[in-house]
């Protein structure tokens, strides 16, 4: 990681390359970044409201704030599952340190989000849902949802190099993950002897202190907020030492 | 000699490439394997055993048969891959070749491949700018620097590379059979730069199938066999014991591979 730091001119020039091919790839990319999430939204209220009578006020807001974010952490663990075996041919001729390569998925992740976040406002302007003065504290939001995520890419990067249908296996696994996190769905809705499962989610952790902000206006409380530091933490913590462990046997199974 | 003057030191390095008996590329796999208990590798040691000191300023060609653990070796010294067993200690800043053209991307331009390859090489983005005039010029690619690489053919794809990798003073120089592309013009001015180096007091370390390009780069030769070292010292000498070497019989395993 320190080593990382080293070469942050080079996984800036990465992510500018992500993004780059992202974009470039299709003339409407860039639009496509922002009108997924809209339609994925357009969906889930169809769904939610007119098949599952969910009553929730405002519900468009808050499913579009639970789709950005989600979106940007399963999308950010695939892609760094897939960065390393991407550069398997220059990590078997380079001594690069191979954490500039997740790295700089889940940044090119954080800017594809705040790219995606230009829509989100629109949606509150429009339904009146109000820009209230706790959006400041939306960095702070998206740095730990960012911390989080590269933790997991770290600790799941080097198991894709190791085993190719990892990769498979955590795609399906990610659905599961989505559907026991309130992110489309209000925690309500949720039977009362399943909530534990819910309650004891780091992810709804991380989730909630990315969506108060927006859709209660309501800079999350202290104790809350404490926890998801602390989950955050942990998960990039662990990540760091997966990977350093692992580190010097990717070479030799890509 | 004082250690300063230490640029390589390897102490007993073997390095084992584990090959599994049968391909298990998948979690699945893997553990129906290992509960079968059926999980059995071969062990390919592709070094063994090696003690090597290299000094500041040393030419030190490597030379042996097509799997005798040369470019292995390399990649240990490079950092690339870490020792099985023994101690590898390497001193000084690294520019290593093992392959001309690593880390290109086929899609984006010349230029903009300078950038991403010696940004791989660890340089910051104002060291490269500094540079940028001089790699372009060394490469003399001219106007071709400004369209994508996929046009390219490999002898540019070398230039560039090449022009790139030594665009600094490296203290350890690591070439892997880097200088058999490229038409007669570039070679020499390849092997004019690697001297310049060595003059600076670049460790050069290059592999080459070419005798004449290891007597006319190095001072010093190392004979690999099978992963041992077999002889050490100067060109000359272990040029000729290779050669010796050569027309014996033992060349089973590569024989019907000498086409070109």
């Amino acid at each position: 990681m320190r080593e990382a730091l080293k070469y942050r001119d080079l996984v800036r020039t990465l992510v500018a390359r992500e993004l780059k091919v992202r974009y470039r790839r299709s003339a409407i990319g860039f639009v496509w970044t922002m009108l997924q999430p809209l339609l994925m939204m357009l969906v889930m209220q169809l769904v939610f409201s007119a098949i599952f009578r969910v009553q929730l006020p405002n519900y468009s807001v808050y499913a579009l704030a639970g789709i950005l974010f989600w979106n940007f952490f399963s999308q950010s663990i695939v892609a760094s599952m897939n960065s390393l075996r991407g550069n398997a041919q220059l990590l078997q001729k380079l001594p690069v340190p191979k954490a500039v390569f997740p790295l700089a998925t889940v940044i090119s992740g954080v800017v594809n989000l705040l790219f995606a976040l230009v829509p989100l406002f629109g949606l509150l302007l429009v339904t009146g849902h109000s820009l209230a003065p706790s959006l400041f504290f939306l960095p702070v939001s998206i740095f730990l949802a960012a911390l989080f995520t590269l933790g997991a890419g770290l600790l799941l990067s080097p198991l894709a190099v190791f085993f190719s249908d990892v990769v498979e296996l955590i795609g399906v696994l990610l659905t599961l993950l989505m559907y026991l996190t309130p992110v489309i769905y209000p925690q309500e809705i949720v039977p009362a002897r399943m909530r534990w499962v819910v309650h004891y989610n780091p992810i709804r952790s991380i989730l909630e202190v990315f969506r108060d902000p927006i859709y209660l206006h309501k800079v999350p409380p202290l104790s809350h907020l404490t926890v998801s530091i602390a989950i955050a933490a942990l998960a990039f913590g662990l990540g760091v030492w997966v990977f350093r462990r692992s580190s010097d046997r990717i070479p030799f199974y890509i | 000699m004082t250690d300063t003057e230490l640029r390589i030191r390897l102490d007993g390095v073997s390095l084992c490439y584990r090959l599994a008996k049968q391909r298990i590329p998948s979690l699945k796999e893997y553990a129906i394997h290992w509960m079968r208990g059926a999980l059995s590798y071969e062990k390919l040691w592709a070094v063994r055993d090696l003690s090597l000191t290299v000094r500041r300023g040393e030419t030190l060609g490597i030379v042996g048969r097509n799997g005798a653990g040369k470019s292995t070796l390399l990649k240990v010294i490079s950092r690339v891959l870490k020792p099985t067993t023994g101690k590898a200690e390497i001193h000084g800043r690294l520019s290593p070749i093992l392959e001309l053209g690593t880390g290109f991307d086929m899609e984006l331009t010349g230029l903009e491949n300078v950038y991403l390859n010696a940004l791989l090489l660890g340089r910051s983005r104002r060291e490269i700018d500094a540079r940028v005039g001089d790699i372009v010029e060394f490469s003399g690619l001219g106007d071709f620097i400004r369209a994508p690489i996929r046009n390219y053919s490999s002898g540019m794809q070398a230039r560039l590379g090449f022009s790139v990798a030594t665009a600094w003073v490296p203290e350890i120089l690591i070439l892997d059979e880097v200088l058999a592309v490229g038409d007669a013009s570039f070679i020499t001015k390849c092997t004019d730069r690697i001297r310049e180096f060595h003059d600076a007091g670049t460790t050069v370390l290059m592999v080459s199938h070419s005798a004449a390009a290891v007597r006319q780069n190095c001072s010093r030769c190392v004979w690999l066999d099978a992963g041992r070292l077999r002889a050490d010292g100067a060109t000359e000498e272990v040029l000729e014991r290779y050669a010796h070497a050569g027309t014996e019989p033992d060349q089973r395993a590569v024989g019907h591979l000498h086409l070109g």
